[in-house]
Protein backbone atom coordinates (compact mmCIF):
# COMPACT_ATOMS: atom_id res chain seq x y z
CA UNK A 1 0.00 0.00 0.00
CA UNK A 2 1.66 3.80 -1.30
CA UNK A 3 1.69 6.23 1.83
CA UNK A 4 -0.49 7.70 -0.38
CA UNK A 5 -3.15 5.45 -0.35
CA UNK A 6 -2.29 4.90 3.50
CA UNK A 7 -3.76 8.50 4.30
CA UNK A 8 -6.60 8.26 2.20
CA UNK A 9 -8.31 5.80 3.85
CA UNK A 10 -6.74 7.17 6.90
CA UNK A 11 -8.52 10.53 6.07
CA UNK A 12 -11.59 8.59 5.08
CA UNK A 13 -12.22 7.09 7.97
CA UNK A 14 -11.83 10.21 9.96
CA UNK A 15 -14.63 11.90 7.66
CA UNK A 16 -16.66 8.93 8.75
CA UNK A 17 -15.76 9.22 12.47
CA UNK A 18 -16.22 12.88 12.37
CA UNK A 19 -19.96 12.10 10.91
CA UNK A 20 -21.27 10.42 14.39
CA UNK A 21 -19.92 13.73 15.69
CA UNK A 22 -22.26 15.72 13.81
CA UNK A 23 -25.60 16.92 14.60
CA UNK A 24 -27.74 14.99 12.30
CA UNK A 25 -28.32 16.58 8.83
CA UNK A 26 -32.35 16.94 8.03
CA UNK A 27 -33.45 17.08 4.37
CA UNK A 28 -35.98 18.84 4.59
CA UNK A 29 -38.60 17.37 2.42
CA UNK A 30 -38.96 14.22 4.82
CA UNK A 31 -38.92 14.43 8.69
CA UNK A 32 -35.89 11.35 8.37
CA UNK A 33 -32.51 13.36 9.67
CA UNK A 34 -29.62 11.37 8.19
CA UNK A 35 -27.60 9.88 10.11
CA UNK A 36 -24.36 10.36 8.52
CA UNK A 37 -22.21 7.12 9.25
CA UNK A 38 -24.02 4.26 6.95
CA UNK A 39 -23.92 7.29 4.53
CA UNK A 40 -20.08 7.05 4.89
CA UNK A 41 -19.70 3.37 4.26
CA UNK A 42 -21.80 4.05 1.05
CA UNK A 43 -19.34 7.35 0.46
CA UNK A 44 -15.78 5.18 1.62
CA UNK A 45 -16.93 2.58 -2.18
CA UNK A 46 -17.94 5.77 -3.97
CA UNK A 47 -15.26 7.80 -3.11
CA UNK A 48 -12.21 5.73 -2.76
CA UNK A 49 -13.18 2.38 -4.51
CA UNK A 50 -13.47 -1.58 -2.91
CA UNK A 51 -10.09 -1.56 -1.67
CA UNK A 52 -9.41 1.51 0.06
CA UNK A 53 -12.84 2.09 0.91
CA UNK A 54 -13.13 -1.07 3.13
CA UNK A 55 -10.24 0.27 4.59
CA UNK A 56 -11.30 2.53 5.62
CA UNK A 57 -14.10 1.58 7.02
CA UNK A 58 -12.26 -1.30 8.66
CA UNK A 59 -10.22 1.41 10.36
CA UNK A 60 -13.39 2.62 11.56
CA UNK A 61 -14.46 -0.70 13.48
CA UNK A 62 -10.62 -1.33 14.80
CA UNK A 63 -11.19 2.13 16.49
CA UNK A 64 -14.58 1.02 17.99
CA UNK A 65 -12.80 -2.03 19.09
CA UNK A 66 -9.98 -0.26 20.89
CA UNK A 67 -12.67 1.80 23.03
CA UNK A 68 -12.55 4.78 21.23
CA UNK A 69 -16.33 6.42 21.12
CA UNK A 70 -16.31 6.93 17.76
CA UNK A 71 -19.87 5.39 16.30
CA UNK A 72 -22.82 8.03 16.53
CA UNK A 73 -24.29 8.85 19.94
CA UNK A 74 -20.66 7.91 21.57
CA UNK A 75 -20.91 4.43 21.32
CA UNK A 76 -17.63 2.38 20.94
CA UNK A 77 -15.56 -0.50 22.43
CA UNK A 78 -15.86 -4.06 22.18
CA UNK A 79 -19.28 -4.05 24.42
CA UNK A 80 -20.60 -2.98 20.74
CA UNK A 81 -19.79 -6.18 19.10
CA UNK A 82 -22.06 -8.33 21.54
CA UNK A 83 -24.97 -6.31 20.31
CA UNK A 84 -27.28 -8.29 18.19
CA UNK A 85 -26.97 -5.61 15.34
CA UNK A 86 -23.17 -6.01 14.97
CA UNK A 87 -23.86 -7.77 12.18
CA UNK A 88 -24.10 -4.63 10.24
CA UNK A 89 -20.99 -3.23 11.82
CA UNK A 90 -19.06 -6.09 10.44
CA UNK A 91 -21.22 -5.98 7.56
CA UNK A 92 -19.96 -2.19 6.64
CA UNK A 93 -16.30 -3.72 5.45
CA UNK A 94 -18.35 -5.89 2.61
CA UNK A 95 -20.90 -3.04 1.91
CA UNK A 96 -17.78 -0.53 1.06
CA UNK A 97 -16.15 -3.10 -0.63
CA UNK A 98 -19.07 -3.56 -3.17
CA UNK A 99 -20.50 -0.54 -3.22
CA UNK A 100 -16.49 0.60 -4.61
CA UNK A 101 -16.17 -2.64 -6.87
CA UNK A 102 -19.05 -1.19 -8.62
CA UNK A 103 -17.96 1.92 -9.07
CA UNK A 104 -14.95 0.55 -10.17
CA UNK A 105 -16.83 -1.43 -13.05
CA UNK A 106 -19.56 1.51 -13.49
CA UNK A 107 -18.39 4.60 -13.76
CA UNK A 108 -15.80 6.14 -15.90
CA UNK A 109 -15.05 9.59 -16.99
CA UNK A 110 -16.10 9.59 -20.57
CA UNK A 111 -19.83 9.16 -19.46
CA UNK A 112 -22.28 11.70 -18.70
CA UNK A 113 -23.00 13.08 -15.35
CA UNK A 114 -26.70 11.59 -15.25
CA UNK A 115 -24.83 7.47 -16.42
CA UNK A 116 -22.04 8.58 -13.51
CA UNK A 117 -24.68 9.58 -11.14
CA UNK A 118 -26.98 6.22 -12.09
CA UNK A 119 -24.35 4.19 -11.84
CA UNK A 120 -23.03 5.15 -8.35
CA UNK A 121 -26.16 5.18 -7.03
CA UNK A 122 -26.67 1.05 -8.52
CA UNK A 123 -23.10 0.82 -6.87
CA UNK A 124 -24.42 1.91 -3.54
CA UNK A 125 -27.93 0.59 -3.38
CA UNK A 126 -26.36 -2.86 -4.41
CA UNK A 127 -23.09 -2.63 -1.83
CA UNK A 128 -24.76 -0.81 1.26
CA UNK A 129 -27.94 -1.88 1.08
CA UNK A 130 -28.57 -5.21 -0.57
CA UNK A 131 -24.84 -6.89 1.17
CA UNK A 132 -24.93 -4.87 4.02
CA UNK A 133 -28.37 -6.45 5.16
CA UNK A 134 -27.21 -9.56 3.87
CA UNK A 135 -24.70 -9.36 6.58
CA UNK A 136 -26.85 -7.41 9.27
CA UNK A 137 -29.94 -10.18 8.92
CA UNK A 138 -28.15 -13.40 8.83
CA UNK A 139 -26.25 -12.35 11.96
CA UNK A 140 -29.90 -10.74 13.38
CA UNK A 141 -31.20 -14.49 12.44
CA UNK A 142 -28.96 -16.50 13.94
CA UNK A 143 -27.35 -14.73 17.29
CA UNK A 144 -31.00 -13.65 18.30
CA UNK A 145 -32.74 -16.68 17.15
CA UNK A 146 -35.43 -14.71 15.75
CA UNK A 147 -35.44 -16.99 12.56
CA UNK A 148 -34.86 -15.15 9.21
CA UNK A 149 -38.17 -13.71 7.97
CA UNK A 150 -38.66 -12.24 11.38
CA UNK A 151 -35.37 -10.57 11.24
CA UNK A 152 -36.10 -9.28 7.69
CA UNK A 153 -39.53 -8.04 8.32
CA UNK A 154 -38.02 -6.18 11.63
CA UNK A 155 -34.89 -4.66 9.23
CA UNK A 156 -37.12 -3.84 6.65
CA UNK A 157 -37.72 -0.15 8.71
CA UNK A 158 -34.47 0.83 7.50
CA UNK A 159 -34.69 0.88 4.03
CA UNK A 160 -36.64 3.87 3.07
CA UNK A 161 -34.25 5.73 5.03
CA UNK A 162 -31.39 3.98 3.38
CA UNK A 163 -31.60 4.08 -0.17
CA UNK A 164 -31.96 8.50 0.04
CA UNK A 165 -28.76 7.88 1.75
CA UNK A 166 -28.02 5.98 -1.90
CA UNK A 167 -29.28 8.80 -3.36
CA UNK A 168 -26.81 11.49 -1.38
CA UNK A 169 -23.40 9.11 -2.03
CA UNK A 170 -24.17 9.13 -5.90
CA UNK A 171 -24.50 12.64 -5.65
CA UNK A 172 -21.50 13.17 -3.65
CA UNK A 173 -19.80 10.50 -5.87
CA UNK A 174 -20.01 11.81 -8.65
CA UNK A 175 -19.43 15.46 -6.96
CA UNK A 176 -15.94 14.18 -6.10
CA UNK A 177 -15.54 12.68 -8.94
CA UNK A 178 -15.33 16.45 -10.98
CA UNK A 179 -13.72 17.97 -8.61
CA UNK A 180 -11.07 15.12 -7.26
CA UNK A 181 -10.86 12.12 -8.88
CA UNK A 182 -9.99 9.12 -7.17
CA UNK A 183 -11.35 6.32 -8.75
CA UNK A 184 -9.51 5.44 -12.33
CA UNK A 185 -6.40 5.00 -9.48
CA UNK A 186 -7.02 0.97 -9.90
CA UNK A 187 -4.73 1.07 -13.03
CA UNK B 1 -11.42 12.19 22.21
CA UNK B 2 -11.85 10.55 25.61
CA UNK B 3 -10.99 6.92 25.15
CA UNK B 4 -13.21 4.34 27.62
CA UNK B 5 -10.36 3.34 29.38
CA UNK B 6 -10.47 3.68 33.02
CA UNK B 7 -7.79 4.34 35.62
CA UNK B 8 -7.93 1.60 37.84
CA UNK B 9 -5.56 -1.06 39.12
CA UNK B 10 -7.73 -4.07 39.94
CA UNK B 11 -7.33 -7.41 38.77
CA UNK B 12 -9.01 -7.26 35.27
CA UNK B 13 -5.83 -3.96 34.90
CA UNK B 14 -3.30 -6.06 35.37
CA UNK B 15 -4.44 -9.06 33.62
CA UNK B 16 -1.94 -8.60 30.06
CA UNK B 17 -4.10 -7.78 27.22
CA UNK B 18 -3.72 -10.91 25.40
CA UNK B 19 -5.35 -12.62 28.14
CA UNK B 20 -8.37 -10.92 28.18
CA UNK B 21 -8.84 -11.01 24.65
CA UNK B 22 -8.38 -14.47 24.48
CA UNK B 23 -10.47 -15.49 27.76
CA UNK B 24 -12.91 -12.55 26.04
CA UNK B 25 -13.45 -14.98 22.87
CA UNK B 26 -12.96 -18.06 24.26
CA UNK B 27 -15.93 -16.84 26.73
CA UNK B 28 -18.23 -16.42 23.97
CA UNK B 29 -17.80 -19.21 21.90
CA UNK B 30 -18.72 -20.84 25.59
CA UNK B 31 -21.65 -18.74 25.82
CA UNK B 32 -22.85 -19.81 22.36
CA UNK B 33 -22.77 -23.15 22.99
CA UNK B 34 -24.74 -23.69 25.84
CA UNK B 35 -28.48 -23.35 25.83
CA UNK B 36 -28.74 -23.65 29.32
CA UNK B 37 -30.63 -20.94 31.49
CA UNK B 38 -29.32 -21.72 34.66
CA UNK B 39 -25.03 -21.93 33.49
CA UNK B 40 -26.44 -18.39 30.94
CA UNK B 41 -27.64 -16.37 33.95
CA UNK B 42 -24.59 -17.43 35.98
CA UNK B 43 -22.46 -16.26 33.47
CA UNK B 44 -24.30 -12.96 32.90
CA UNK B 45 -24.02 -12.42 37.37
CA UNK B 46 -20.24 -13.22 36.63
CA UNK B 47 -20.13 -10.82 33.91
CA UNK B 48 -21.77 -8.22 36.12
CA UNK B 49 -19.86 -8.78 39.34
CA UNK B 50 -16.00 -8.82 37.00
CA UNK B 51 -17.65 -5.09 35.29
CA UNK B 52 -18.58 -3.90 38.94
CA UNK B 53 -14.78 -4.56 40.19
CA UNK B 54 -13.40 -1.98 36.80
CA UNK B 55 -13.52 1.24 39.43
CA UNK B 56 -16.20 2.96 37.17
CA UNK B 57 -19.22 4.47 39.15
CA UNK B 58 -21.79 2.58 39.08
CA UNK B 59 -24.08 5.62 36.87
CA UNK B 60 -21.63 5.93 34.44
CA UNK B 61 -21.31 2.09 33.96
CA UNK B 62 -24.71 1.72 33.32
CA UNK B 63 -25.27 4.40 30.69
CA UNK B 64 -21.88 3.35 28.70
CA UNK B 65 -24.44 0.11 27.62
CA UNK B 66 -27.42 2.05 27.77
CA UNK B 67 -27.62 2.04 24.02
CA UNK B 68 -26.28 -1.61 23.33
CA UNK B 69 -28.79 -2.77 26.01
CA UNK B 70 -31.53 -1.37 24.09
CA UNK B 71 -31.13 -3.21 21.11
CA UNK B 72 -30.36 -6.06 23.08
CA UNK B 73 -34.14 -5.13 24.45
CA UNK B 74 -35.95 -4.46 21.54
CA UNK B 75 -35.00 -7.84 19.21
CA UNK B 76 -35.75 -9.71 22.58
CA UNK B 77 -39.14 -8.05 22.79
CA UNK B 78 -39.32 -9.05 19.09
CA UNK B 79 -38.94 -12.50 20.07
CA UNK B 80 -41.02 -12.47 22.92
CA UNK B 81 -43.87 -12.12 20.17
CA UNK B 82 -43.67 -15.41 18.60
CA UNK B 83 -41.34 -17.53 20.78
CA UNK B 84 -41.68 -19.42 23.73
CA UNK B 85 -40.17 -17.18 26.93
CA UNK B 86 -37.43 -19.83 27.50
CA UNK B 87 -36.33 -19.16 23.72
CA UNK B 88 -36.29 -15.46 24.05
CA UNK B 89 -34.08 -15.76 27.12
CA UNK B 90 -31.22 -17.31 25.72
CA UNK B 91 -29.92 -15.04 23.60
CA UNK B 92 -30.83 -12.06 26.04
CA UNK B 93 -28.54 -13.90 28.93
CA UNK B 94 -26.22 -14.52 25.95
CA UNK B 95 -25.56 -11.37 24.22
CA UNK B 96 -25.84 -9.34 27.90
CA UNK B 97 -23.26 -11.29 29.59
CA UNK B 98 -21.07 -11.22 26.63
CA UNK B 99 -21.78 -7.20 26.77
CA UNK B 100 -20.34 -7.17 30.16
CA UNK B 101 -17.43 -8.74 29.95
CA UNK B 102 -16.33 -7.04 26.64
CA UNK B 103 -17.59 -3.83 28.22
CA UNK B 104 -15.11 -5.09 31.21
CA UNK B 105 -12.22 -5.58 28.37
CA UNK B 106 -12.18 -2.38 26.90
CA UNK B 107 -12.50 -0.35 30.62
CA UNK B 108 -9.58 -1.92 31.90
CA UNK B 109 -7.06 -2.23 28.29
CA UNK B 110 -5.73 1.05 27.15
CA UNK B 111 -5.56 1.89 23.34
CA UNK B 112 -1.72 1.97 23.53
CA UNK B 113 -2.03 -1.65 24.88
CA UNK B 114 -4.25 -2.57 22.21
CA UNK B 115 -2.80 -0.77 19.59
CA UNK B 116 0.36 -3.01 20.23
CA UNK B 117 -1.62 -6.22 20.49
CA UNK B 118 -2.97 -5.60 17.18
CA UNK B 119 0.26 -4.99 15.64
CA UNK B 120 1.64 -8.28 17.31
CA UNK B 121 -0.89 -9.98 15.62
CA UNK B 122 -1.10 -8.12 12.04
CA UNK B 123 3.15 -9.05 12.70
CA UNK B 124 2.57 -12.82 10.66
CA UNK B 125 1.16 -11.19 8.14
CA UNK B 126 3.68 -9.11 6.33
CA UNK B 127 5.03 -12.42 5.03
CA UNK B 128 1.93 -11.84 2.73
CA UNK B 129 3.79 -8.63 1.71
CA UNK B 130 0.17 -7.11 1.71
CA UNK B 131 0.44 -5.87 5.24
CA UNK B 132 2.65 -3.23 7.28
CA UNK B 133 1.93 -3.73 10.96
CA UNK B 134 3.09 -0.57 11.97
CA UNK B 135 0.93 0.68 9.22
CA UNK B 136 -1.87 -0.30 11.55
CA UNK B 137 -1.03 2.34 14.36
CA UNK B 138 0.19 5.03 12.20
CA UNK B 139 -3.65 5.16 10.42
CA UNK B 140 -5.40 4.82 13.85
CA UNK B 141 -2.88 7.95 14.74
CA UNK B 142 -4.11 10.07 11.31
CA UNK B 143 -7.22 9.12 12.40
CA UNK B 144 -7.35 10.29 15.93
CA UNK B 145 -5.39 13.27 14.77
CA UNK B 146 -7.73 14.72 11.94
CA UNK B 147 -11.23 13.84 13.49
CA UNK B 148 -11.23 17.86 14.88
CA UNK B 149 -9.34 19.35 12.02
CA UNK B 150 -12.32 17.71 9.80
CA UNK B 151 -15.40 18.85 12.08
CA UNK B 152 -14.27 22.44 12.22
CA UNK B 153 -13.58 22.19 8.57
CA UNK B 154 -17.63 21.24 8.68
CA UNK B 155 -18.04 24.48 10.77
CA UNK B 156 -16.57 26.35 8.30
CA UNK B 157 -18.13 25.20 5.63
CA UNK B 158 -21.36 25.38 7.18
CA UNK B 159 -21.04 29.20 7.91
CA UNK B 160 -19.87 30.06 4.45
CA UNK B 161 -23.11 28.64 3.46
CA UNK B 162 -24.87 30.62 5.89
CA UNK B 163 -22.99 34.08 5.28
CA UNK B 164 -23.63 33.91 1.70
CA UNK B 165 -27.43 32.83 2.09
CA UNK B 166 -27.40 29.23 0.79
CA UNK B 167 -29.48 26.53 1.90
CA UNK B 168 -27.79 23.88 3.67
CA UNK B 169 -27.82 20.90 2.24
CA UNK B 170 -25.76 17.54 2.73
CA UNK B 171 -24.59 17.26 -0.85
CA UNK B 172 -23.35 20.90 -0.80
CA UNK B 173 -21.73 20.78 2.39
CA UNK B 174 -20.08 17.50 2.37
CA UNK B 175 -18.92 17.66 -1.53
CA UNK B 176 -16.39 20.00 -0.49
CA UNK B 177 -15.75 18.56 3.26
CA UNK B 178 -14.56 15.46 1.19
CA UNK B 179 -12.46 17.17 -1.78
CA UNK B 180 -10.85 19.76 0.67
CA UNK B 181 -10.09 16.79 3.40
CA UNK B 182 -8.58 14.50 1.01
CA UNK B 183 -6.50 17.16 -0.70
CA UNK B 184 -4.84 17.10 2.01
CA UNK B 185 -3.65 13.48 1.79
CA UNK B 186 -1.11 14.05 -0.63
CA UNK B 187 1.09 16.85 1.69
CA UNK B 188 0.31 14.36 4.56
CA UNK B 189 2.01 11.52 2.52
CA UNK B 190 4.64 13.10 1.42
CA UNK B 191 5.17 14.73 4.77
CA UNK B 192 5.43 11.05 6.06
CA UNK B 193 7.75 10.08 3.56
CA UNK B 194 10.01 12.92 4.02
CA UNK B 195 10.56 11.95 7.24
CA UNK B 196 10.74 8.14 6.51
CA UNK B 197 8.12 7.48 9.41
CA UNK B 198 7.58 4.73 7.52
CA UNK B 199 10.49 2.01 7.56
CA UNK B 200 9.11 0.14 4.37
CA UNK B 201 8.66 3.39 1.98
CA UNK B 202 5.98 3.46 -0.74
Amino acid sequence: MSTRDLVLTALFAAIIVALGLLPPISLGFIPVPITAQSLGVMMAGVVLGARRGAIAVLIVLLLVAIGLPVLSGGRGGLAIFASPTAGFLVGWIFGAFVTGYLSERLVNHGQSGLVQTVSFFLAAMIGGIVVLYAFGITYLATVAGLGFTKAFVGSMAFIPGDVIKAVVAALLGRAVMVGYPLLPARA
Amino acid sequence: MQSLYVEGNSRMHRLSPRAKLLSLTAFAILLFISHNLLLLSGAVLVAAVLYGTVGLPIGEALLRLRPIFLTIAVVALFNLIFNPWQAALVPVLRLTALMLLAASVTATTTITEFIDEVTALARPLERTGRVQADDIGLALGLVLRFVPEIVNRYQAIREAHKARGLKVRPTSLLAPLIILTLKDADNVAAAIDARRIRRHGS
